[in-house]
C-alpha cells in the first residue's frame, strides 16, 4: 500500500462554463490529520466529492487507499457530507443500523455497536426516537456515527463543526483526534480556524479552484514568520515611540489598545528586539505576534480585514457564484 | 448481503409499514368486503307495516260502504298478495342475467326483494257523517303526525276522503266532479296509491251501478290482454358471457393500473424525500447511484406485488364465495404477472428519472403532468378495446410501449381470442422498451441525484442522458 491515503494529480472539474476545481495536486499521507480550508465556493466540496467518486473529474486522476476510485474501497471510507440529511421518519437506531449494513458490517453485533456509539455521544435515549425529532446538532452527531461506525481507514468530513455548540465542538474535536490516534487518516474541510489550528498536522487551502497552500502546520508557522511584537507598558499613557524606533531592526510602531505593535524588518532577530524592548521600557507584556490561521487565510484569499476589503471580497464572491 | 438488496428491503418496509399504506391500500378492499354483508342486512330491512284509519265524508252515500268492503282485512291481504305476484312476474319477464349469476339463485333473490319492497298495510275505514266539518277533520291528520297511535289511543288517521255527491251522480252540466283526498305528509307512497286507487274504483263502481250496469262484469270485460314476451337469442348463455366480457377485462386492467401506479407514486415520493432531506449524499457514500436506483425500484416492485396480490386475492376470494371462479382463466393470472412486471418497470423508470431530477414534490408536478396524461390513456382504452378486442386500434395499442401491457391485458381477458403470436411479440416489445427506459433513467439518475436548484424540463432530462 502506498504511503498516501489519497493522491490527487492534476484534477480539473468544470460545471458548464464555471471551473470549480482547476489542476489541483494533493497528496494526503496515510495516518495524517488534514485540514482543508478555503472560502465559500472555493471548490472544497467538489474536491471532496471527487475523492468520494460522487463526481468524476474532467481531467486528472485520483487514487484513494491505493485504488483508482473510491467506489472500490467504499467500505474503508467514512464520509460526512456537507449536505447532510437523515430519513425523517426512520428511528435513529434503525437509521444507523441501515447505514452500517450498507457499509457491509455484519448484522450480528451491529445493534450493540450502534447503542455503544449513541451512548458515547450522550445520545443513548434517542435510539427509539424518529430522526426528525432530533435537534440539528444531534442529527449531526448521528451522522458522524454513520460516518465512522464501520471503522474506516479514511475519514472525510465536510464541515463537521458547522452548527455545533462549543460543548459539542469540543466533543467532536476529541473524537476526531481519537480516530486519528487510532491510525486513521482524517480529512476535514472547515471554516473553523480554531479547530483547524488545534487539530491538524497538515493544511491545504484552495481558493477559486486553485490550491494556494499545502504545508504541514509547522511549516505554515515557519513560513508565516512573525514580524511584529506586541508590547504593553506597566504605566498607562502613550509609549515613547522615538525610544523604540532607535532599536536596530525596528521599522515602525503603531499604537494598539493598551500598548503598541512594533514591526521589524526582515533581517531583525525577534528575540534580540524583544530583549532590547524589555530593557528599555517597563513592560507588563511583551510577545511575538503570531499570525492566526485566520490572518493567513485572509491574506491568501486576498481580502484585507478592512470593511472595504471585505465588501470587495463579498462582491467578487457574488459575481463568481 | 448484497447492498442493492439491503436498499430494496428498507424501501419496502419504509413504504409498507406506514399508516398511510395501511389506510390507503389495505382499507379499501376491507371496506368493500364489509359493505357486501352490510348491504344484505340493509336490504333485508322490511319497511314497517302501515296502520291507521281513513276517514270518509261521503255525500253520495254509496261510496263509503264499497270502500269499507275494500279495506276489510281479508280484502287488503288479498290485494297485497296479488300485487306481489304481479311484481314477481314483471321481474321475471325482464330477467337480465348479471355476470353469469346462477339464474335460480337470482330469481329467489328477486322474489325476496319484491316481498321486501311491498309495504304491508292494515287500514280501517272510518265513515264520518256527511255533515262533518272538513277543516276540523283535517286537523286529526295533523295531530297524528309523528305518532304511533292517536292521542286517545285509537289508530291514527292517515287520510281524509271527501266524496261529493256530484262525483257519483254527475253535476247539473252532466260532468263528474273530482273527489278530495287529504293525506298525512309522510304517508307511504304505495299506501297512498292503494287508497286512492280503491277510492277511484269505488266511485266508478258506484257510477256504473247508478246507471244499472253490472260493475263486476264490466271490469272483467275491460281487463287488458297481456303479452307473454320471450327474447329470442342464439343460446341462453349469451347474456351471461356478455356481462363477463365487459367486467372481467375492466377488473384486470384496474388491478394492473392501481398496483403499478401506487408503487410508482411511492417510488417518486421516496426519492424526492431522499433528495429534499439531503440524505442522498450519505447514501451515495455507501452505494453507487445504480445500486441505489435498482434497490429502490426492486423494493417498490415488492410493494406493487403486495398490492396486486392483495387486490387480486380479494377479487378471487369474492368470485369463489359467489361461486363464479369459473369466469377466470388461470392462465390470465400468469399474464397479469408478466404484464405487471413490464408495466411496473416502465413506470418505475419514468418515476426514477423524474424523482432524481427534482428537489421537491412541487417541482415534480410540472414534469409529471405530461407523463400522467400518457398514463391515464389506459383508462380510456377500456371501452373501445373491450368492445372490439381485435380492432386495428387495439392491436396498435398492444405494441405501443407504455400502453402495451394495459391493452394486452384488456384483450386477453376479453371474449375474443387474441392471435397467439401477439402475446410473445408484445412481451418482447415491453422488455425492449423497459431496457431502454431503465438505461436512460440510470443516466438521468446519476446526474440528477445530487443536482439541486432549478429543475430541468423534459427536454433538459433528455440532454442529461447524453451528458452522463
Amino acid at each position: 500500500m502506498s504511503a498516501n491515503a489519497v493522491e490527487i494529480r492534476g484534477i480539473t472539474k468544470r460545471f458548464r462554463d464555471k471551473v470549480a476545481v482547476s489542476n489541483v495536486d494533493l497528496a494526503i499521507r496515510a495516518g495524517s490529520l488534514c485540514g482543508f480550508l478555503g472560502p465559500n465556493g472555493a471548490g472544497k466540496t467538489t474536491t471532496i466529492r471527487m475523492i468520494m467518486s460522487i463526481f468524476y473529474p474532467d481531467r486528472g486522476s485520483i487514487s484513494v487507499l491505493g485504488k483508482p476510485s473510491a467506489i472500490e474501497s467504499k467500505d474503508r471510507i467514512g464520509y460526512l457530507p456537507e449536505e447532510r440529511g437523515v430519513y425523517k421518519k426512520m428511528k435513529v437506531g434503525e437509521f444507523l443500523t441501515y447505514m452500517g449494513r450498507l457499509k457491509n458490517l455484519p448484522s450480528h453485533g451491529l445493534d450493540q455497536k450502534v447503542r455503544a456509539w449513541l451512548d458515547r455521544m450522550s445520545l443513548g435515549e434517542v435510539y427509539k426516537k424518529k430522526c426528525e425529532e432530533l435537534s440539528k446538532g444531534m442529527q449531526q452527531k448521528v451522522q458522524f456515527i454513520a460516518a465512522v461506525i464501520h471503522e474506516p481507514e479514511l475519514i472525510i468530513l465536510d464541515e463537521p463543526f458547522s452548527g455545533l455548540d462549543p460543548v459539542n465542538r469540543r466533543l467532536l474535536r476529541t473524537l476526531i483526534d481519537e480516530q486519528n490516534a487510532a491510525g486513521r487518516t482524517v480529512i476535514f474541510s472547515t471554516h473553523a480556524m480554531f479547530e483547524a489550528e488545534q487539530l491538524c498536522d497538515h493544511l491545504f487551502m484552495i481558493n477559486k479552484g486553485v490550491k494556494v497552500l499545502d504545508q504541514t502546520i509547522d511549516d505554515v508557522w515557519r513560513t508565516h514568520d512573525p514580524r511584529s511584537v506586541i508590547i504593553e507598558p506597566i504605566e498607562s499613557g502613550p509609549v515613547d515611540e522615538g525610544l523604540i524606533q532607535s532599536i536596530p531592526g525596528v521599522i515602525g510602531v503603531t499604537p494598539a489598545p493598551r500598548g503598541a505593535e512594533v514591526r521589524m524588518d526582515e533581517s531583525a532577530d525577534p528575540s534580540r528586539v524583544m530583549g532590547e524592548l524589555s530593557s528599555r521600557l517597563r513592560l507588563r507584556r511583551v510577545e511575538l505576534k503570531r499570525p492566526s490561521l485566520e490572518d493567513i487565510f485572509i491574506s491568501l484569499v486576498g481580502a484585507d480585514a478592512t470593511p472595504e476589503g471585505m465588501a470587495a471580497y463579498a462582491e467578487r464572491e457574488l459575481v463568481e457564484t | 448481503m448484497n447492498r442493492t438488496f439491503i436498499v430494496a428491503i428498507r424501501e419496502y418496509i419504509a413504504t409498507v409499514a406506514t399508516k398511510g399504506f395501511m389506510l390507503g391500500v389495505l382499507l379499501p378492499p376491507v371496506i368493500m368486503l364489509a359493505v357486501f354483508p352490510l348491504m344484505q342486512v340493509l336490504m333485508n330491512q322490511k319497511s314497517p307495516k302501515v296502520t291507521g284509519t281513513i276517514a270518509v265524508i261521503d255525500h253520495s252515500g254509496v261510496v263509503a260502504p264499497k270502500l269499507a268492503k275494500a279495506f276489510e282485512p281479508d280484502a287488503q291481504r288479498e290485494r297485497q298478495k296479488a300485487k306481489i305476484e304481479r311484481r314477481k312476474q314483471a321481474m321475471g319477464s325482464v330477467n337480465v342475467p348479471v355476470a353469469g349469476l346462477d339464474p335460480e339463485q337470482m330469481r329467489k333473490q328477486q322474489e325476496a326483494a319484491v316481498e321486501m319492497m311491498t309495504v304491508e298495510s292494515d287500514i280501517r275505514l272510518e265513515p264520518l257523517p256527511p255533515t262533518s266539518d272538513v277543516e276540523k277533520e283535517k286537523e286529526a291528520i295533523l295531530a297524528s303526525v309523528g305518532r304511533e297511535k292517536d292521542l286517545d289511543g285509537t289508530d291514527k288517521r292517515l287520510a281524509l276522503l271527501v266524496v261529493p255527491a256530484e262525483a257519483v251522480k254527475g253535476g247539473a252540466d252532466g260532468k263528474y266532479t273530482p273527489y278530495q283526498s287529504f293525506v298525512a305528509p309522510k304517508l307511504d307512497a304505495e299506501v297512498q296509491g292503494d287508497i286512492e286507487r280503491e277510492a277511484r274504483r269505488a266511485i266508478i263502481d258506484a257510477r256504473l251501478e247508478g246507471a244499472n250496469f253490472d260493475s263486476k262484469q264490466i271490469r272483467t270485460l275491460m281487463a287488458e290482454p297481456e303479452a307473454k314476451s320471450v327474447a329470442v337469442t342464439k343460446d341462453g348463455d349469451r347474456g351471461t358471457n356478455r356481462m363477463a366480457a365487459i367486467f372481467v377485462p375492466m377488473g384486470f386492467m384496474m388491478l394492473l393500473w392501481i398496483s403499478v401506479f401506487t408503487a410508482g407514486q411511492y417510488l417518486l415520493t421516496s426519492l424526492i424525500e431522499e433528495k429534499s432531506s439531503r440524505v442522498m449524499e450519505l447514501l451515495l457514500s455507501a452505494v453507487s447511484p445504480l445500486q441505489l436506483m435498482v434497490g429502490k425500484i426492486v423494493g417498490q416492485l415488492g410493494v406493487g406485488l403486495t398490492i396486486l396480490g392483495l387486490y387480486a386475492g380479494a377479487g378471487l376470494a369474492t368470485l369463489i364465495v359467489f361461486k363464479q371462479a369459473h369466469l377466470l382463466d388461470p392462465v390470465m393470472l400468469g399474464y397479469l404477472a408478466i404484464y405487471f412486471i413490464i408495466a411496473f418497470f416502465t413506470v418505475a423508470a419514468l418515476m426514477a428519472a423524474i424523482g432524481s431530477a427534482v428537489s421537491d414534490i412541487r417541482e415534480a408536478q410540472s414534469l409529471m403532468a405530461p407523463v400522467m396524461i400518457v398514463l391515464m390513456v389506459p383508462m380510456m382504452l377500456w371501452l373501445p378495446i373491450q368492445r372490439n378486442p381485435n380492432s386495428i386500434f387495439a392491436q396498435v395499442c398492444s405494441f405501443l410501449p407504455p400502453l402495451s401491457p394495459f391493452a394486452m391485458i384488456l384483450r386477453l381477458s376479453g371474449s375474443e381470442k387474441v392471435p397467439f403470436w401477439q402475446v410473445p411479440a408484445s412481451i418482447a416489445v415491453g422488455i425492449g422498451s423497459v431496457v431502454v427506459l431503465c438505461w436512460a433513467a440510470a443516466k438521468i439518475f446519476r446526474v440528477g441525484v445530487l443536482m439541486y436548484g432549478k429543475p430541468p424540463s423534459l427536454l433538459g432530462l433528455i440532454k442529461w442522458i447524453k451528458y452522463a
